[in-house]
């Protein structure tokens, strides 16, 4: 049987063919956008084989030591153009971008060789990585270790043997000490000494109060002083300390011949870890992956932030999300309660609810104009006047920080949260709220006990949506409070612990700043990717637990089914 | 019903009935009503109602949909407050305090007047907070004390027996008569002068029907009860005096078995005989 066109219309498929397209290719899209992100960002930490060839250019030879980073194809005419010679009837040809490594002593990290003209690819087992704290990879052949100066073994670097396995372990070993003499500087540089300087800091300020309320009484001067010269002596003490785990740090060194044949000596104190990419199995190229995977997630980073770990900037947007949260929520639940149950309803109400909504349309970046404007110059330059003129002229709360920020974006999201209480407290049922008012209850004992709890599904719903808004925002940020590199975390063992007028990093900042600011583009570009994924994950997981709470609120005032 | 209708009003003699022949001039008056009108906006609802309800008896009022029973019903705790345009002229007394006088706690007077709605609205809290919530909210912190009103206010409403295993699950669990019953409770818990019962059994089945009436019974000894219902042998079974409206008028009110078997106006007796309505 044939079904004519209209009648197919008729029956409503097409639409429905339509929608269902509709759907297919937004989840195509979404998909498509968190698996490339996915993969281009976490491929960047798997260890690549390192590839040593040939290399001919403009007629002269020399050694290619790296990895294989990507490949493209270039038109003919573009390398004619450049004076490379290619042969006629070529029309594209490959061109393959090398990781080299070695940028303390080539200056470049990354190199485009053509295709062609890399020849004799070998894969060396000897050959190994050092991810060092400065000057990015080093790729090389280990031929000697070195104490205080002094030879203790060596190697020719290239035969596999005994011998060789005995020196790359006492290498390990060496590695090893150094980490964990690095960890302890690194301590006592965060810990004690940062404990030291913010007491000292703070002693300074009060010794300035004191001065400006022209305090005559000797006394308190002398307390200070005498705390000062404590902490001084304290500090004198760690210095030594510091002095001579560096020293140790210091003591060994490692001689490596790297690709153009040169032998070069390296602190192992630079050193966070070598291996053999070439030589090992899948296995510990999976611990290898884990290992970089939870050092991207829980270190800090290094390099102007093109290596090692993001995990400031996660603590900053989790930070920044959960305070923007906690001050959002009564404010637009406060002001949804009075337009829906108190305020009269009529033009004004009227007018005032389409003035909410507009808000939500105002592009973010005036929002961070009017935080700096308002919340930073104005508010914090009068905190600063009243509370701390003691600090002065360096401001306290005079410049971008948490606070701020976290304020900025409440601003930015209370249009979703009271639309959304409003919605939510419109559909409590009648019934429900007289039930309370026959009782004796007064209309603020009704709000507060039955029908605020019944909403609250709806408000932590307006909540979602807020976090949603929020946790993605990033240029309001950078006018009130986000910097590339924060000297230490916003929640700290320092009194009083939670400092809402420190600057702090936001991984929708670091995106931009590792992606479009970064001095090696090339060695960012996949940590664009990787912190990208880390932001898409931590926004789920905090829309997850969100609604997660708001489920278990639903489960417990689920509203009346009649 | 259709077979009362052809022959006369409704059979009341075989209801339990108290031997005693009631007469309000013998009843001690706890609400007043004198010439009330309310209007909704520009509609006049209720044309100057005059009526007197008496102490621990059970009054029930009946009439077709629309008569304004229940708009008369909700003036006595003053929940037509809360409707946009109404206003109300005249008085009602109870105690002889007009409750539409100035400086009257609103809140104060619904506890004095409690109300239960047509269908059960319960809580999203558990049993136990449902009829704790008119204790908590009057400021009572003992825990003892509320145990006890708890408890006692669940018995008066027959419906302890069948919960007092789960007290502390929530009330949106119960079938719909457990839950008219519990807001029964609750209402009584904060010990009301006044019970208004509005249309309490008609979202509910005939057992659980039931169930309220028995209890409507149990409770006119403590309470004094006003019930709307559009049911009238309900009402011919639980009330003890009766007034019909029409149209916002009160056209006829009396002892129950009087009205309903020999009704004085001619609305009264058709509106009873099923002749409209």
């Amino acid at each position: 049987m044939r079904i004519s066109v209209s009648d197919w219309t008729r029956s409503g498929s097409p639409w429905v063919w339509l929608n269902a397209g509709a759907v297919a290719i937004c989840i195509i899209m979404v998909l498509g956008l968190l698996s490339l992100i996915a993969v281009r960002g976490l491929g960047h930490f798997w260890p690549a084989d390192v590839l040593s060839a040939s290399y001919e250019q403009n007629g002269q030879r020399s050694v290619l030591v790296g990895e294989l980073v990507e490949s493209e194809l270039v038109p003919a005419a573009q390398l004619r153009g450049s004076g490379v010679d290619v042969p006629a009837g070529v029309d594209h040809m490959q061109r393959d971008l090398f990781k080299v490594g070695n940028r303390d002593i080539t200056g470049a990290d990354f190199v485009w060789a053509l295709d062609d003209s890399v020849t004799d690819r070998s894969y060396p087992a000897m050959m190994f990585v050092a991810e060092r704290r400065e000057w990015g990879n080093l790729y090389g052949y280990l031929q000697a270790l070195k104490q205080d100066g002094e030879l203790v073994a060596q190697h020719d670097g290239y035969a596999p043997g005994p011998e060789y396995d005995a020196l790359w372990q006492d290498f390990q070993r060496r590695i090893n000490r150094a980490q964990d003499l690095h960890a302890q500087i690194e301590d006592i540089q965060q810990g004690a000494i940062g404990s030291i300087n913010y007491e000292l800091e703070r002693l300074r300020l009060k010794q300035r109060s004191l001065e400006l309320k022209n305090v005559t009484d000797p006394q308190p001067y002398a307390d200070i002083e005498d705390r000062r010269s404590e902490l001084n002596a304290e500090y004198d003490v760690l210095q030594v300390q510091l002095l001579e785990l560096s020293n140790a740090l210091n003591r060994d060194s490692f001689v490596a011949e790297v690709a153009d044949g040169r032998s070069v000596e390296v602190q192992l104190s630079k050193v966070v870890r070598a291996f053999l990419p070439n030589s090992m199995n899948i296995g510990n190229k999976i611990m290898h992956y884990l290992a970089k995977i939870w050092e991207f997630i829980a270190d800090d980073p290094r390099e102007a932030n093109t290596e090692g770990g993001i995990f400031p900037a996660i603590y900053g947007t989790v930070m920044m999300v959960l305070l923007m949260s906690v001050m959002v929520t009564p404010f637009g639940v406060i002001a949804a309660v009075y337009l829906r149950e108190y305020a009269r309803q009529g033009f004004t109400t009227r007018v005032l609810r389409i003035a909410v909504n507009n808000l939500a349309g105002v592009p973010s970046i005036v929002y961070g104009v009017f935080g700096l404007g308002f919340f930073v110059y104005f508010l914090g330059g009068s905190i600063d006047d009243l509370f701390f003129p003691e600090a002065k002229p360096s401001p306290t709360f005079g410049t971008g920080g948490l606070m701020w920020a976290s304020l900025t974006l409440a601003l930015l999201t209370v249009p979703v949260v009271i639309v959304a209480t409003e919605e939510g407290l419109s559909r409590i049922p009648r019934a429900v709220r007289e039930g309370s008012l026959a009782l004796g209850a007064t209309k603020a004992e009704t709000l507060w006990k039955v029908v605020l709890p019944m909403a609250s599904p709806a408000i932590m719903t307006g909540v979602i949506l807020a976090i949603a808004r929020a946790a993605g925002e990033v240029a309001p940020l950078m006018l009130v409070g986000v910097v590339k590199l924060a000297p230490s975390l916003p929640l700290d063992m320092n009194y009083p612990y939670l400092h809402l007028d420190q600057k702090f990093m936001h991984l929708g900042f670091h995106i931009y700043d590792v992606g479009f600011q970064s001095p090696n583009v090339e060695a960012a570009r996949p940590l664009v990717y990787a912190t990208a994924l880390l932001l898409v994950v931590v926004i789920a997981l905090l829309n997850l637990s969100a609604i997660a709470i708001r489920n278990h609120l639903r489960e417990k005032y689920k509203a009346l089914e009649m | 019903m259709t077979s009362n209708m052809k022959t006369h009003a409704i059979d009341i003699s075989s209801l339990r009935r108290d031997p005693r022949v009631l007469n309000m001039d013998d009843e001690e008056i706890t609400l007043r009503v004198n010439d009330l009108r309310l209007r909704y906006g520009d509609k006049e609802a209720l044309h100057g109602i005059n009526m007197q309800i008496p102490k621990n008896r059970v009054t029930a009022f009946i009439g077709p949909s629309g008569c304004g029973k229940s708009t008369l019903l909700r003036c006595f705790n003053r929940m037509n407050d809360l409707v946009d345009g109404c206003q109300i002229d005249g008085e009602i007394l109870l105690d002889d305090n007009n409750i539409y006088g100035r400086g009257v706690d609103v809140a104060e007077l619904r506890r004095r007047v409690g109300m239960v709605f047509q269908k059960p609205n319960p809580f999203p809290k558990s049993i136990y907070e449902n009829v704790a919530y008119g204790l908590r909210i009057q400021g009572l912190k003992k825990k003892r004390l509320i145990d006890d009103t708890v408890e006692w206010a669940l018995r008066s409403a027959a419906l302890w027996d069948e919960v007092k295993d789960r007290l502390h699950e929530s009330a949106l669990g119960m079938s719909g008569g457990q839950q008219q019953r519990l807001v029964i409770a609750r209402t009584i818990a904060v010990k009301p002068e006044v019970l208004l019962l509005d249309e309490p059994a008609s979202a509910l089945d005939p057992i659980s029907t039931l169930k309220i009436e028995e209890l409507i019974h149990a409770l006119k000894k403590d309470f004094t009860i006003a019930i709307v219902t559009h049911n009238m042998q309900q009402a011919a079974r639980v009330s003890d005096y009766t007034a019909f409206m029409y149209m916002g008028d009160l056209i006829e009110f009396g002892v129950t078995d009087t009205l309903f078997t020999k009704p004085v106006q001619k609305q009264t007796e058709d509106y009873i005989t099923g002749r409209y309505g």
